[in-house]
């Protein structure tokens, strides 16, 4: 699996089209009402939409994170790092902003490459 | 060299962009501090006082220019050392400016700063990165992120250094330069 991190805007999608030369039809978009992985695409754009679906429907995240994993095995994962902001007022936002941290961390750990995007910039983490 | 900083609120970017602007003043050259805050309240002003004590012993001379940063270049000798603080600002005043919100505002900002990045030659621009939180924001906040990271990005691409500041410390992203 290849992880592309970053913040929003940051270039994530561009850079992952372009590196690895996919188009965006190659691309499944991440719905937050989509609680069902979608992964007959090569790319996932979104990792933490889908985050949000589960934690709307009170899944346990960390149990379909690990259920979903060998599908990744060979995906360009796109996430949106959202994990530098103030704690979110709001219970839901609160538990998706925790769950999508420890999934992405989760994704980082059996990534064989992992690249972070600053204002369009690539940084290899891994 | 022309160079832009970007990383989270109080780590020390314009510590940093204020160091670096001094050090890229030539020996008998102006020193620039282009301001672009229009204050909105107290906090503001502050800020803006707070800032001014901190620059006041290193020699800048202050152009408020909260729009329009091109037209410096006919005003100002180009061989100077310039410091744009900064490109959050800039877009702001530019999107919501006369009581509307200008949802393209970004592409004028790009044009303005592209020609002064074009004729400037030393100077160090700052940004603010809003883009890693779980915030979920009106329509009018998301188009004026999403604006703020075109602006990065097209500075970016044109500066030789990129800088990102983590809590005092940094990672250079593009370029060589002596910290």
């Amino acid at each position: 699996m290849k992880l592309i991190i970053g913040g929003a805007y940051q270039g994530k999608l561009d850079y992952a089209l372009s590196h690895y030369g996919f188009t965006r039809n190659d691309v499944h978009f991440c719905a937050e009402d989509e609680t069902a992985l979608v992964t007959d695409k090569p790319v996932l754009y979104g990792f933490e939409r889908w985050v949000l679906a589960l934690v709307r429907s009170g899944r346990d995240v960390r149990v379909e994170v690990e259920a979903v994993l060998p599908r990744l095995s060979d995906k360009v994962v796109i996430a949106t790092d959202i994990s530098a902001g103030v704690v979110p007022i709001d219970p839901v936002i609160r538990a998706w902003r925790e769950d999508s941290g420890r999934a992405t961390v989760r994704l980082a750990g059996v990534a064989d490459e992992v690249v972070r995007l600053f204002v369009g910039l690539p940084t290899k983490l891994k | 060299m022309r160079i832009f900083i970007s990383g989270g609120c109080k780590n020390g970017k314009s510590t940093l962009a204020r160091r670096l602007a001094v050090a890229q003043r030539a020996l008998s050259g102006e020193l620039y501090y282009i301001a672009t805050m229009v204050p909105t309240g107290d906090d503001d002003l502050r800020r803006i006082a707070r800032h001014r004590a901190e620059r006041a012993g290193d020699g800048f001379t202050t152009l408020e220019q909260p729009r329009d940063v091109s037209s410096l270049i006919d005003t100002c000798d180009s061989g100077a050392s310039f410091l744009l603080d900064s490109l959050t600002a800039l877009l702001q005043n530019e999107m919501f400016r006369d009581g509307e919100i200008h949802c393209d505002a970004h592409v004028r900002v790009i044009a303005e700063l592209t020609r002064l990045l074009d004729a400037a030659e030393n100077i160090v621009v700052v940004s603010d990165f809003i883009y890693a939180d779980a915030g979920i924001y009106d329509a009018a906040t998301e188009r004026y992120r999403e604006c703020l990271a075109l602006v990065d990005r097209a500075a970016a691409e044109r500066c030789d250094a990129v800088l990102e500041v983590c809590y005092s410390g940094i990672i250079v992203h593009k370029g060589e330069l002596d910290l």
